[in-house]
Formats: structure tokens, C-alpha cells, sequence
């Protein structure tokens, strides 16, 4: 349990897929302008991130590991299994439910290949990868709360900053640090903060 | 390299490949939906300019909510009558003939060598900008800044800057979506009916005489036009003549008395001025 916790902790805050390594920029500063459509954003990516690391996790220990062509195959394998995945959860949800549609529908395909999908699917399947100064060779259980934490990890920063983007939109700054530059900016002073968490736990 | 590793692994990927491309395949056929046909008819008739003036998110927000039923079909501000014939066509109703359209207007005549300046402001061609140095480097405080920022924030290009360093908007061009409304910092643009001859070109609330000191073409509120009115239809508030456009006949009677010449006839001011 203290195990789960702490692999759950370590991906949520310590390594913040955003603030801390800074993978899945394009998402974090293309759809964190304005409040709704970041929580529209966080949730397709909790939903993509946590099937993408069950199907992969499948295709690592069943198909690619045993047959021993895993350690080079990996990425095209995973990302060819995202993209259809993704792909076909879109068609299912929109026939069944075109409100869910609506509200996370048109992130899906942006999500689609990101980059941190396929980080999050890749260190919480394939042992080895990334360390977090804890034994690395999860089963399913820990892959899949490795993975959800990561997705809340990106969930609460896209949230937070779009919520600070916007009264950063009134704010009176000068035109050429408007946009973008203020919002690198604003993401470099909250990765100082979010630098603070290191040790925690000794994690 | 070892040839089998490779075999096995072209195999293994483009199995996986096309087991999934034959299941997205199949799925596609399942979990077929319709698309509406009139939203894709309607965004290619809509001017595209993503403006906003109609209230929905851009062009397509608008298509959608046309087709819906939600809007109607002369919803679009910019496009005017014509669009709006085009899409009740698409829609298969008849358009009413709508009021009349509305057009972009300039309200200063404070151009180059009308208007004094407090400082020379060499900074970035910018009218926001401008107006956060010791609110603007021009003496009247409601006149034209004269940097263009209307110019830039026009989607349909129909603003350009004059020699006289006011702005000069193409009525011909001008689809009255109200951007550059917002665009300028002093409020100096408003949306005026087209087929309104007569308006003041100015804003200026001070005091004659502090309006004189600082600029030959403000309004100085010497209630001349008020008196020759004979529709009472200008009135001076608050030291600026203000024309009631429900009454104004374009009689011109007021733009023959005005001693500073800011009442202004548009076909002279606009329509010659391109």
C-alpha cells in the first residue's frame, strides 16, 4: 500500500510530467488559455493515459517482451497501438454518447500521439525506463496507478495554469511579453515551485 | 544485423498494423454517424473572417448554430444582406430585406497639424501602448492616437492610415463587425447606420475653450448647431453636440454653422478620402 502511494506521489508531484520534466508542452500551453477547455483537456487525458498504459502493458508482456523484439520496437509499437485505440474510442463515443462527445471529443484527436501519453505509457510498462529511486519493474496494478497519477499530475498543473492564464489575460502587461512569453514565464516560476517537492518522502 | 530479428519485426508490426487498421475499419462502418450536410453548406458561405461579431465562436460556431435553427440566418454581421441570402438559401427559407447596415466611423477629425502633442512618443506603433505613457503623447485626451492599432485589428483590411494620421475606413470594404471598436483604447469608433450623412467628429468632453487650446477641429460646444436644428435633433451633453440619428433628416443645416468644422457630411470626409 505504502508502495502504491508512494509511486502514485512520485509521478503526481515529485516528476510532474509537466513542471518537472516538461514533457506535453504543446498541450499545456495550447489549451490552457481558457479554464473549460482545460478541464475538457485534463479529462481526456486521464481517460487516454490510463487505457493507453492498459493496452500497451498488454502488448509489452504478451506480445513484444516474449517474442523478444521489445527493447527496439517498443515506441513505433506503442504509438501505433495509441493512435488506433484513441482513434476508436473517438468513433465509439461519438455514436454513444455525443455529449461526452462534446465535451472531450475534439481533445482526443489532439492527444492522440502526444508525447506525454506515450511517456506515461512507456515508463509505467516497459521496466527500466525512468527511475524513480524505487525498484522498476511494475505489474499491472502499479503501472496503472504510475499512470493515473501522472494524468492527475498533468490534470492539476493545466487546470491551475489556465486558471492563472486568465487573469493573466487582464493583467496589464506590456504587449510584447503578452501570450506566450508571459506564459513561459509564469511556467518557469511554478517549475521553481514545484522543485520544492523534491525529498519529499525521500522519494 | 541478424535478418530473422528483422523479419520478425517488420512481421510483428505490420500484423499488429493491419489487424488494427482492419478493426478501425470495421468500427468506422459501426459506429457511422451523420454529419450535417447545411453546416459544411453554410461555413463555406460565411465570410470566414472568424470575427465574432455574431456572438459564436467564429465561423463554424455560427454554421452550426444557423443550421440548428439557433441562429438566424442573417446571424452574421459582416456579411451582410448578401450572406444572409446565401444562407437562407442554403436553409431553403426566405430572408427579409434586414435594417439598415451598419458601418465603422472614426469619430475625431484631430489629424496631423489639428492636434497638439505634450511629447513626442517614438515607442512601439501601438495605440494601447501610447495610452499607458502619461495616457498619450496627444494634448486632447479623447482624440485619435493616430498609431493604428484599428488598422491592424481590422479582419477585412478595410482600415488604412491616412497622411493626415487619422485612420481612414473603406465603407466599400467595411462589414461592421465592430473589431476595431474594441481595438481602440479611447472609444473614438463607433458603429453608425450607412445611410447616416451628418455626425460629429469629435469626443471631446472638455470645455470650449480648453478644446480650442489643444486642437482646431474639436467640438467646443458654442451650441450653434442645436440652434439652427429645426428637428431637434442635436443636443449639446455634456459640452459635445451628440446628433439623435432617429431624427436627423441630413439637412446639413448644422455643418454650414459649425464655426470649427467638426461636424462633418461623410460623403466629403470618407468617401473621397481613399
Amino acid at each position: 500500500m505504502q508502495r502504491l502511494f508512494l509511486i502514485f506521489l512520485a509521478a503526481f508531484l515529485i516528476n510532474n510530467i509537466l513542471l518537472i520534466r516538461f514533457i506535453g508542452l504543446c498541450p499545456f500551453f495550447g489549451v490552457s488559455s481558457r479554464f473549460e477547455t482545460s478541464v475538457g483537456m485534463s479529462m481526456a487525458v486521464v481517460f487516454v493515459m490510463t487505457l493507453a498504459t492498459l493496452v500497451c502493458w498488454g502488448v509489452w508482456n504478451f506480445l513484444l517482451d516474449p517474442l523478444g523484439v521489445g527493447e527496439f520496437l517498443y515506441i513505433p509499437a506503442f504509438i501505433l497501438v495509441i493512435a488506433s485505440l484513441v482513434q476508436f474510442v473517438e468513433m465509439v463515443i461519438r455514436k454513444v454518447s455525443p455529449t461526452l462527445f462534446k465535451a472531450m471529443g475534439i481533445f482526443l484527436p489532439l492527444i492522440t500521439t502526444n508525447c506525454a501519453v506515450l511517456a506515461a505509457a512507456t515508463e509505467s510498462v516497459k521496466p527500466g525506463f525512468w527511475k524513480l529511486s524505487l525498484e522498476y519493474n511494475y505489474g499491472l496494478g502499479e503501472a496503472l496507478i504510475y499512470t493515473i497519477g501522472i494524468a492527475l499530475g498533468f490534470s492539476m498543473v493545466i487546470i491551475m495554469f489556465a486558471a492563472m492564464r486568465e487573469r493573466i489575460e487582464i493583467a496589464p502587461i506590456p504587449r510584447s511579453f503578452k501570450g506566450f512569453p508571459i506564459a513561459f514565464i509564469a511556467a518557469g516560476l511554478s517549475s521553481l515551485a514545484f522543485l520544492g517537492f523534491k525529498g519529499l518522502f525521500g522519494i | 544485423m541478424d535478418v530473422g530479428m528483422i523479419t520478425k519485426a517488420i512481421l510483428i508490426l505490420g500484423g499488429v498494423g493491419f489487424i488494427l487498421g482492419a478493426v478501425l475499419a470495421i468500427a468506422s462502418r459501426i459506429f457511422h454517424v451523420e454529419v450535417d450536410l447545411k453546416v459544411e453548406f453554410i461555413r463555406g458561405v460565411l465570410p470566414g473572417a472568424n470575427c465574432g461579431a455574431c456572438g459564436y465562436p467564429g465561423c463554424d460556431g455560427l454554421a452550426e448554430a444557423i443550421a440548428k435553427g439557433e441562429a438566424l440566418p442573417s446571424a452574421c454581421v459582416a456579411g451582410g444582406t448578401e450572406v444572409a441570402k446565401q444562407v437562407a438559401a442554403v436553409m431553403g427559407i426566405e430572408v427579409k430585406e434586414p435594417k439598415v447596415a451598419k458601418k465603422a466611423l472614426v469619430r475625431c477629425g484631430g489629424g496631423k497639424g489639428e492636434v497638439s502633442h505634450r511629447y513626442v512618443y517614438d515607442g512601439e506603433l501601438d495605440c494601447q501602448m501610447a495610452q499607458q505613457v502619461s495616457r498619450g503623447p496627444s494634448l486632447c485626451s479623447y482624440g485619435c492616437l493616430g498609431l493604428g492599432s484599428c488598422v491592424v485589428a481590422c479582419p477585412f483590411g478595410a482600415i488604412i492610415m491616412g497622411e493626415d494620421e487619422l485612420p481612414h475606413i473603406n465603407w466599400k470594404k467595411c462589414r461592421g463587425c465592430g473589431v476595431c471598436v474594441d481595438a481602440c483604447p479611447r472609444g473614438i469608433i463607433a458603429l453608425v447606420p450607412e445611410n447616416q450623412e451628418i455626425h460629429v467628429l469629435c469626443r471631446s468632453h472638455d470645455k470650449g475653450k480648453a478644446v480650442r487650446s489643444v486642437c482646431k477641429k474639436g467640438c467646443i460646444g458654442c451650441k450653434a448647431c442645436e440652434k439652427v436644428c429645426e428637428f431637434d435633433a442635436v443636443h449639446i451633453v455634456d459640452n459635445l453636440a451628440v446628433i439623435d440619428h432617429e431624427k436627423c433628416t441630413n439637412c446639413k443645416k448644422c455643418l454650414e454653422k459649425c464655426p470649427t468644422g467638426c461636424i462633418s457630411n461623410l460623403i466629403i470626409t470618407h468617401h473621397l478620402h481613399k
